[in-house]
C-alpha cells in the first residue's frame, strides 16, 4: 500500500513571487513561511503530491464546470494567467492520477478527468515555492471554490478520505504527501474590497476560526461550520478553504506541526505530519 | 440578454494579447466583435469602464477586475476598485 506521509497547506498569491524576486519588504518573512512547508515536503520524501486546487476561472471556465476532476495527463506547464510570472512545467503522476480518478468514480464521487490543460498560478505559485526544481509528480484534484454553486465542505473532507482509501489499498511503497493551495477569507474585485487595493478579507474572524479549527484537530468541525453561506460571507475566493479541507481529509486530521496565519492576507502556512496506524 | 458575454470577455482579455492590444487601439470594433455579442447596454458599459454597473448586472467580479490588470477600457486597477467601491457605497 501506498504510505501517506504528511501535507501542507499555502497561500498562492500571484504577487508573492515577484516580491520576493524584488525583496521587498515582506519577502524575508515569505521565504521563511514557504521555507517552513518546503523543508517539511523535503523532509517527507514524497514519490508523488496530491495537489488539491480550485481553477482560477482559467481551465473550466467555458466549456465546463466539474464540481471536481483530477488532471490525468503526462505534465502541464503555466501559469496560463500571469505570463509575466516564470513559466514552469509541472511533472504529473498520470497513471496514478487515472487510476485514482477510475476508483473514485467506481466509489461514487463523480469526479471528472482533465487531460489536457495549462495550470494556472493557484498551482505554479505553491509550486514554485516548495519544489521548484519541478522534481516531484503531482496528481491534480481540482475542487470548484469559486464558481457558485460550490461542492459542500463535507464532501470535499469526504473525497480527501476516500482518495486515502484509495491509496491505501495500492500495492508498493510509493511516498505521498498532500498539499492545499489558497485562502480562508478573499474577496477579489468585488464591493467587499479593502480602502486601498482590489481585494479585500472580509471575514476576518472567520479566518481566524478556521485557523482555530484546523489547529486543534477539527476538521470535521471545520467542514460542518463552512456552511455555503458562511463561505460566500467570506469572500469569493474563500471556497479555497475547500482545498485545505480535503488535504487534511488525505493526510489528517493531527496536529499541525506548524501553522502560521498572515492575517492581513486572510490566510495561513501549515504542516502536517500523518500518523502512522 | 445573459452577462455571460461579459464574462466571456474577460476570460479572454487574461489569455489573449490580440484580444487586449484591440481593445486598445480600437475598443468600440473589439467589442463589436466579440462573440458571444454583446447587448447595447453591455456594450455602452464596457466602452464607459462603467464596473459598477456591470457588477450590478451580475458580472463575475473575479473575471471583471481583469479589465483593471490589463488597464483597458479606461481602467487600472485603483479606478477600478473606486468605481466598484462607489457602485455599493453606503451598503
Amino acid at each position: 500500500m501506498a504510505e501517506i506521509v504528511g501535507g501542507v497547506g499555502v497561500p498562492h498569491s500571484p504577487h508573492f513571487p515577484g516580491i520576493v524576486a524584488r525583496d521587498e519588504p515582506l519577502a524575508p518573512e515569505l521565504r521563511r513561511l514557504y521555507g517552513e512547508a518546503s523543508a517539511h515536503l523535503r523532509n517527507l520524501a514524497p514519490d508523488v503530491l496530491i495537489f488539491f486546487t480550485c481553477d482560477h476561472y482559467n481551465i473550466f471556465f467555458v466549456e465546463s464546470v466539474p464540481i471536481f476532476s483530477i488532471g490525468v495527463a503526462p505534465s502541464a506547464s503555466g501559469p496560463s494567467d500571469y505570463r509575466e510570472l516564470p513559466a514552469c512545467t509541472v511533472p504529473i503522476a498520470a497513471d496514478l492520477a487515472r487510476h485514482l480518478q477510475a476508483e473514485l468514480v467506481r466509489a461514487e464521487f463523480d469526479v471528472g478527468m482533465s487531460q489536457e490543460f495549462e495550470f494556472d498560478h493557484p498551482v505554479t505559485v505553491p509550486m514554485s515555492f516548495l519544489t521548484p526544481a519541478m522534481n516531484v509528480p503531482i496528481v491534480p484534484v481540482f475542487i470548484n471554490g469559486l464558481i457558485p454553486p460550490l461542492p459542500s465542505a463535507p464532501r470535499c473532507l469526504a473525497l480527501g478520505v476516500k482518495i486515502r482509501d484509495v491509496l491505501q489499498q495500492l500495492p508498493g511503497r510509493t511516498r505521498v504527501a498532500a498539499v492545499a493551495s489558497g485562502s480562508f477569507s478573499l474577496e477579489i474585485g468585488g464591493p467587499r474590497l479593502s480602502p486601498t487595493s482590489h481585494t479585500g478579507i472580509p471575514d476576518p474572524a472567520w479566518a481566524d476560526h478556521v485557523l482555530a479549527r484546523i489547529g486543534a484537530g477539527e476538521v470535521a468541525a471545520l467542514a460542518a461550520d463552512a456552511s455555503e453561506k458562511q463561505l460566500a460571507e467570506a469572500g469569493n475566493a474563500a471556497g479555497e478553504l475547500l482545498t485545505w479541507i480535503a488535504m487534511l481529509g488525505l493526510a489528517g486530521p493531527g496536529r499541525a506541526t506548524f501553522l502560521e496565519a498572515q492575517p492581513q492576507f486572510g490566510h495561513a502556512f501549515g504542516c502536517w505530519l500523518t500518523a502512522t496506524d | 440578454m445573459s452577462i455571460y458575454a461579459v464574462n466571456k470577455l474577460c476570460y479572454r482579455v487574461v489569455r489573449e494579447p490580440a484580444l487586449r492590444q484591440a481593445l486598445t487601439e480600437s475598443p468600440e470594433e473589439a467589442l463589436r466583435s466579440a462573440t458571444p455579442p454583446l447587448s447595447d447596454d453591455e456594450l455602452q458599459a464596457l466602452l464607459a469602464g462603467d464596473v459598477g454597473y456591470l457588477s450590478k448586472q451580475g458580472a463575475n467580479h473575479f473575471l471583471l477586475h481583469q479589465l483593471g490588470r490589463f488597464k483597458l477600457l479606461g481602467l487600472d486597477l485603483p479606478t477600478y476598485a473606486d468605481r466598484i467601491r462607489a457602485a455599493y457605497a453606503g451598503k
